[in-house]
């Protein structure tokens, strides 16, 4: 899908230089420690694409099924990229019985079109599904909506995860929200396809009868509300699931599916035999031009950054490192100097780049609102770097108003109608999550990388806090409160905001899309700039800026 | 202006045609091309100054009608066609036109091979024992060949050019052979009349160029050996031959001349012996070829003399040109004819279109005849052969060398083609040590028609490497998307290629970018670390040739040529592969769905393996399938539906290239359906019967178990 890569009429933005030693004990120390975070990053992501027990894997080859990462595997383009979502999903919960909650979701091109693939793991309990699989899978149909994605499922699941079934079935964000997404986002053009290659009970049943066409496996895959055990109970008929909910009975009797497939391979033929059928689509809201590599050497990514979040660094050494040619046109350089704007292009599309050089003061937050709302109108995808601490506390800032300044970079990026994307390059704390686009803001994607943190503020900070109220609590009974008190009062505190701020539990909880490798941040923000730009841009609007 | 000859009409096609009209155009001559139907636009028609269209190549009288209404002098008719038929020598004579060959009366007296052979026996050259004459039914035939002893060789009367030979070794075959040789004779030369020769044993195959002029002097050109030959075709032809003593070599020449003179000989001719390999004083006369032959280039390379030119002088009267140039030969001269035809199924005929054309030309030594030109196509209803590669030399090693290093510069993708074959063949120690004879071909066929494993596995790599860089945009990745690399945040991962080549399938796995290394398995084989950057090529000759798109239309009735070979991706028919840090470059095409590449001659099809890809090909149960081993016409069923029959029997007869192959069952058991009937056109691998299998009765033949 070639498209017409436009010369530039206008003028080259200016080029970023660096000014990091590559050579100094520093560079080399930074090298060392986020080569480490990177291994273990990729020995997870390792551990993670095995899927289940090597027992229901074998199983699972036996029956003539392929394994759910080769179905993905044949189902996308021949070395085509795969943008997953969430691998880690999970990662320390449920005693770490469902790798990836048991689903594979993430973008790939299929028959030449970027779609969101949602391929069940039945080799991890069945592919029954946990809280976080639920989550999950909303989660993909949320990417397949915001950025108007064609969207296939891989069915081989035995529905909801029965003894987790309060997390799973009630809520709004839980099963039902499945097939009410199915629905919303078919009635807003989403093309949804269903291959069910295995098991698809109960309510799974909705998964093919809600999409727009649906393939079944014959001898293989199976539709039914009711399972063969059920109906016994329910009526007494015995009778074999094959003949409930076959292939057979589904493509010639009941119409459930559209297609009668002879195997896996048949059938993930046939999805991309329905994909090169669908409508094309929608013309990109902005104009991509000639892709550039940076001309500041990626590779030194991993020695500009420091490991150690309290280590201040120039944020432009990571832009340049990203973006175009290294071609970073600054908006406001020299006001409010702690936030850096500026336009910039990655992979040739358009991007607003608003990333944190220090902690956000007033100056910096206006500068942001203002910033956003220029790349909004502009229609300029918006690229946040997060490492903030927060904004500045004490008298004379909240006499200066910073609340009301913070407010005012929170509704910018509520507001904005442009794609946002995110990256958590250092810490993620308190209301500077809000201000840099945080989760709840909904950009189309937010990564982490490996030494990221996020929490509602540090860890030592957090000891600090709770450790003033008491020490004013115990001092207030007249009582005394010694140091080594105090240290043993503080150490849990600290070691439960280490846990929960780590990027493995924020991405085992889909807090975000996944945590990268540094080095893969101008590709994986490359991808998903390509992915959003597959949604019509909404009109501009913004609520109240308190002046 | 040769005599009163002004202007030449080519009776003919392909790159005869083309051959005749370079020497009509180095006269000063006009050239007139006929073209059927099916050629409108064909490379032979584009060489002339002129075509006209014409209903067929064996069509006498529309062809004298167009030479006259196109203001010919002359007719040239090339080879093969109506190059041997006196009738349309005649014809032409007879519409006041000149005709550039032998008179009537000695085409006649060798045509048939019975009577030829009592010529020249009684000039007093020697004859192979033979029996056959006209009217002999097929029990008569056999017990007169039982008579000169097995094995006897079986051959039209009519024939010429090997076409409906065949050799055969065993009694119980002799029947059924006569009576197949026959049909073949009658479909091929409309007589069913054979002869039967005593079969002599590492038989060579040397021919004396003759010619004469009508003022009666006739000379030799030399020799030619044409001992390397497939189904008694010939494929690679040398002169001098390497075989011959000196008094020998003299000994043939002056039989050549003395046959020449007993049939009243002018123009340009070709008397065949065959010298048994294990008696090289020993030679008997075989036949006597009126015409231009297909090898005639050896001759001209070591004598320098333009043969055609020598024709048409002899034609419009004039006396041989001998003081002009020195007829003692010099050097060395090997020629190889490029067919479309697949060594891997038994030499038979292949068909297509040319996607990619690299020819060797501008070599030094080196001279290629050709009708192959980018776009055409190639179909099954003519002669097979495409091209033909010449080099000369000092010695006949430099020739040899300078002929497969050539071959070995030479693409063709969209046809199969023997071209990578023939540099092995040129490389056998047999070829190149000189120890010829006919069945050398077949006998070192199971060695040499497949290029070497290793070779076949960089092929796929090379395929491989085309497929990603055909899923890349012009011009260099623009989106991340469109980047073939298999990348992931995990890494990247394994993509693979599901191919089938030939009946055989392969799986190449990738893992990372082609472009910037990559790691790459073929089927289960070690991991290659490999390469992919398209080149320009330096030398487009695969490109259409200028003009032609504009000279097409002005032949009345030519479209245009024929379906448009790929251009938008036409800068990736060069790629560099490099695997383990050893650089090839690499000829590339498509066709559809199939990716051909092409190196040192040799060029493989990958198609995509579509069971791999879930894809179901046909319905219901294939067992037992009968399929037609190369597209043609079924001219006879041996079998009915329910009939039993055995392994190896002959199920249908499908002709191609006047060439009739028998299908045979593969295996024990029952026709359950006959999809053909006589007359009927097949496609390749066309179904043509089912046959089930008896339960538990694996016995499988191979494809040429019959034929």
């Amino acid at each position: 899908m070639a498209q017409v890569a436009r010369v530039p009429l206008s003028l080259p933005l200016p080029l970023l230089r660096s000014t990091v030693d590559p050579t100094s004990e520093a560079f080399a120390q930074n090298d060392a420690r986020h080569r480490e975070l990177v291994a273990n990053l990729r020995a997870r992501l390792d551990q993670v694409a095995q899927g289940g027990p090597p027992s229901a894997r074998r199983r699972h080859v036996e029956r003539g099924k392929l394994l759910p990462r080769d179905r993905l595997a044949h189902l996308v383009d021949p070395g085509s990229p795969f943008l997953e979502l969430s691998p880690l999903a999970a990662t320390g919960c449920y005693e770490d019985e469902a790798p990836a909650a048991g689903i594979i979701c993430g973008v790939g091109r299929v028959a030449g079109r970027e779609c969101v693939v949602v391929v069940n793991d039945p080799t991890v309990k069945g592919g029954t599904y946990y809280p976080l699989t639920v989550k999950k899978h909303l989660r993909a149909q949320e990417v397949a909506l915001a950025n108007h994605l064609p969207c296939i499922y891989l069915v081989d699941s035995g529905g909801a995860y029965l003894p987790h079934q309060d997390e799973v079935f009630p809520d709004r964000e839980h099963f039902g929200r499945i097939f009410y997404n199915q629905a919303t986002m078919s009635e807003k053009g989403i093309a949804q396809i269903a291959a069910v290659l295995g098991s698809c009970t109960a309510g799974g049943a909705y998964v093919p009868a809600m999409s727009d066409e649906a393939i079944i496996v014959r001898n293989q895959g199976t539709i039914f509300l009711g399972g063969p055990p059920l109906v016994k109970a329910a009526t007494g008929e015995v009778v074999s699931a094959e003949e409930l909910g076959g292939g057979e009975l589904h493509a010639r009797r009941s119409g459930v599916t559209d297609h009668l497939a002879d195997d896996d391979h048949h059938a993930l033929t046939m999805v991309r035999e329905i994909v090169s059928t669908l409508a094309p689509r929608a013309p990109r809201p902005w104009d991509v031009e000639v892709t550039e590599e940076p001309a500041v050497d990626p590779a030194q990514l991993y020695g500009v950054v420091p490991a150690d979040l309290r280590t201040p660094y120039d944020v432009h050494e990571v832009i340049s490192r990203l973006v175009d040619g290294s071609r970073f046109l600054e908006f406001k350089a020299e006001y409010g100097p702690t936030l850096v704007c500026g336009f910039a292009r990655i992979f040739g599309h358009p991007v607003g780049v608003v990333a944190n050089n220090g902690i956000l003061f007033s100056e910096s937050a206006q500068k942001g609102a203002h910033f956003i709302e220029l790349c909004d109108r502009r229609r300029v995808p918006l690229l946040f770097l997060q490492n903030v601490s927060g904004f500045m506390v004490g008298p004379h800032y909240e006499a200066g108003g910073i609340a009301k300044h913070g407010a005012k970079m929170v509704t910018a990026v509520a507001c904005a109608r442009v794609p946002k994307l995110t990256v958590v390059i250092g810490g993620s704390f308190g209301a500077g999550n809000y201000s840099m686009c945080g989760r709840a803001y909904g950009p189309r994607f937010l990564w982490m990388w490996p030494n990221a943190r996020i929490s509602v503020m540090g860890g030592e900070q957090a000891a600090s806090v709770l450790a003033t109220v008491r020490r004013d609590q115990i001092e207030a009974r007249g009582e005394s409160w010694s140091a080594e008190e105090e240290e043993a009062f503080k150490a849990p505190l600290r070691a439960q905001y280490e846990e929960q701020g780590n990027p493995y539990y924020s991405t085992a909880r889909i807090w975000d899309d996944g945590v990268i490798d540094p080095l893969d941040t101008r590709r994986v923000v490359g991808l998903g700039l390509s992915v959003a730009a597959n949604a019509p841009l909404d009109d501009v609007g913004y609520g109240v800026f308190r002046m | 202006m040769i005599g009163s000859i002004r202007s030449v009409l080519v009776a003919n096609r392909g790159e005869i045609v083309v051959r005749v009209c370079r020497t009509l155009a180095s006269l000063g001559l006009r050239s007139i091309a006929v073209y059927a139907p099916d050629d409108a636009g064909a490379p032979h028609v584009l060489a002339a100054d002129l075509a006209v269209a014409v209903d067929g190549y064996l069509d006498t009288v529309s062809i004298v009608a167009s030479a006259k209404a196109a203001g010919a002098d002359a007719v040239h008719p090339g080879y093969g066609f109506l190059s041997e038929d006196a009738t349309f020598a005649r014809a032409v004579i007879d519409a006041g036109l000149i005709w550039v060959g032998p008179p009537p009366e000695a085409i006649e007296a060798m045509a048939d091979k019975i009577r030829a052979k009592r010529i020249v026996a009684a000039a007093g050259v020697p004859v192979v024992p033979g029996a056959g004459r006209p009217g002999m039914d097929d029990d008569a035939l056999a017990a007169a060949s039982l008579e000169l002893g097995l094995p006897v060789l079986l051959k039209p009367a009519a024939g010429g050019g090997g076409k409906g030979m065949r050799r055969v070794t065993a009694a119980e075959d002799l029947l059924l052979q006569i009576a197949a040789a026959r049909r073949e004779a009658e479909g091929a030369f409309g007589d069913g009349t054979l002869l039967a020769e005593r079969w002599v044993e590492r038989p060579r195959h040397v021919e004396v160029q003759v010619f004469a002029d009508a003022l009666g002097t006739v000379v030799h050109l030399g020799e030619r050996e044409c001992s390397l030959q497939r189904r008694h075709q010939k494929i690679v032809e040398e002169s001098p031959s390497p075989f011959l003593d000196d008094a020998t070599r003299a000994a043939m020449t002056e039989s050549a001349v003395d046959v020449a003179r007993a049939c009243g000989y002018v123009g340009a001719g070709t008397v065949e012996f065959v010298v048994a390999g294990d008696r090289p004083d020993e030679y008997f006369f075989l036949e006597m070829n009126t015409r231009l032959q297909v090898e005639h280039p050896v001759t001209e390379a070591v004598t320098g003399i333009d043969l055609v030119e020598w024709q048409l002088r002899v034609a419009a009267g004039e006396p041989l040109p001998l003081g002009r140039r020195a007829v003692a030969p010099g050097g060395h001269a090997v020629e190889a004819r490029v067919y479309a035809e697949d060594p891997l199924r038994g030499f038979l005929p292949a068909s297509g279109t040319v996607l990619l054309l690299d020819e060797p030309t501008a070599r030094p030594g080196v001279r290629v005849d050709s009708a192959l030109a980018h776009g055409a196509t190639v179909g099954t209803r003519y002669d097979p052969m495409l091209a033909k590669v010449i080099a000369s030399g000092c010695t006949r090693t430099e020739a040899l060398d300078r002929l497969r290093a050539a071959l070995e510069h030479m693409t063709v993708l969209g046809v199969t083609t023997n071209v990578g074959y023939l540099t092995r063949l040129l490389a056998h120690p047999d070829v190149v040590s000189g120890r010829l004879d006919t069945g050398l071909v077949d006998r070192t066929l199971g060695e040499l028609a497949a290029p070497d494993d290793l070779d076949s596995r960089d092929a796929a790599v090379a395929a491989t490497c085309r497929l990603a860089a055909g899923l890349e945009p012009a011009g260099g990745a623009v989106d991340p998307w469109d980047a073939v690399d298999g990348w992931s945040v995990a890494g990247p991962r394994a993509w693979s290629a599901a191919f089938r080549l030939g009946g055989r399938a392969i799986s190449v796995t990738v893992r990372g970018s082609l472009r910037d290394g990559a790691t790459v398995h073929v089927d289960c084989g070690p991991p290659l670390l490999v390469r992919a950057a398209p080149l320009t090529p330096l030398e487009v000759s695969g490109a259409p040739r200028a003009g032609q798109a504009s000279r097409a239309p002005l032949r009345a009735g030519a479209s245009a040529a024929s379906q448009a070979p790929e251009s938008s991706q036409a800068g990736l028919s060069c790629l560099s592969v490099t695997i383990d840090g050893t650089s090839a470059v690499w000829r590339t095409a498509t066709d559809g769905d199939g990716i051909w590449v092409g190196r040192r001659g040799d060029a493989w099809r990958f198609a995509p393996d579509r069971t791999a890809r879930g894809e179901r090909v046909g319905t219901g149960d294939a067992r037992g399938p009968v399929t037609s081993p190369m597209p043609g016409v079924v001219v006879a069923v041996h079998v009915s539906v329910g009939e039993a029959v055995r392994a190896g029997q002959p199920l249908v007869a499908v002709e191609a290239m006047k060439m009739e192959h028998a299908v045979v069952a593969l295996a024990d058991g029952v026709v359950t359906e006959l999809l053909v009937h006589p007359g009927q056109p097949v496609r390749l691998d066309e179904l043509l019967a089912v046959v089930e299998p008896d339960a538990g009765d694996e016995k499988v033949v191979g494809d040429e178990g019959g034929a």
